[in-house]
């Protein structure tokens, strides 16, 4: 499953409806909101998405993902809009039969959407609102 | 030809809309698009890292484009 969304979920739920009796573990990686960047204080983020592009580049993640580690499921979500400090932003869940395939395939998939899945935050700060902006391919 | 551009992130709020829809000549390629949307928005003059994606897959330098393309450009991302 593959989410794009503006409203929070809910992590139980998630894991609910990736589990099956085949796997023997489901890892989890949840990106938060922090109250922080570089030594400096956070107030809220703005995150903005290319969604027609994301979903796909996501759909793809998933499947390069499930095949290279040969994991059972993976469920993906990703929220936009304004989101405050402690918020989650996003989640991964990999179901697999052991672990070590798991941890590998849930890096792979935060590792990978942070070099191509066509999403920015904005951090609103005291001294202003910056953009993250990650390293060019 | 007609494309229609769609800017993301820094590079909306550069040029000041979410979109535009741009006249080019036949055989205009992504490195002349990028000139010409440059010539009109000096704000991205000195902006280097530009990414580019044509009907929603990466794509970049000496490709074609072809009317009713829809262009994104964007910045590097940092989502995750």
């Amino acid at each position: 499953m593959i989410k794009i969304t503006e409203d929070d979920f809910s992590v139980d739920e998630v894991l609910n409806e990736i589990r099956t009796d085949k796997m023997g573990c489901v890892v989890t990686f949840v990106g938060v909101v922090r109250d922080n960047s570089m030594g400096k204080p956070v107030e809220r983020i703005e995150i903005q998405v290319y969604e027609e592009m994301a979903l796909k580049q996501l759909e793809a993640i998933k499947e390069e993902a499930i095949s290279k580690f040969d994991v059972e499921d993976i469920f993906i979500v990703h929220r936009h809009g304004s989101l405050k400090v402690s918020d989650k932003i996003m989640m991964i869940a990999v179901g697999a039969g052991h672990r070590v395939e798991a941890f590998d395939a849930c890096r792979y998939v935060i590792d990978t959407i942070k070099e191509r899945v066509p999403i920015w935050k904005k951090e609103i700060t005291p001294d202003g609102d910056f953009w993250v902006e990650g390293e060019k391919k | 030809m007609k494309v229609k551009l769609k800017y993301f992130a820094s590079i909306a709020e550069y040029v000041g809309k979410k979109g535009e829809e741009i006249e080019l000549s036949g055989g205009t390629t992504i490195d002349d698009l990028l000139v010409a949307v440059k010539s009109q928005h000096d704000a991205l003059l000195g902006m280097e890292s530009i990414i580019v994606a044509v009907n929603g897959e990466y794509n970049e330098g000496s490709t074609p484009l072809n009317e009713g393309d829809v262009v994104a450009l964007f910045p590097p991302v940092s989502g995750g």
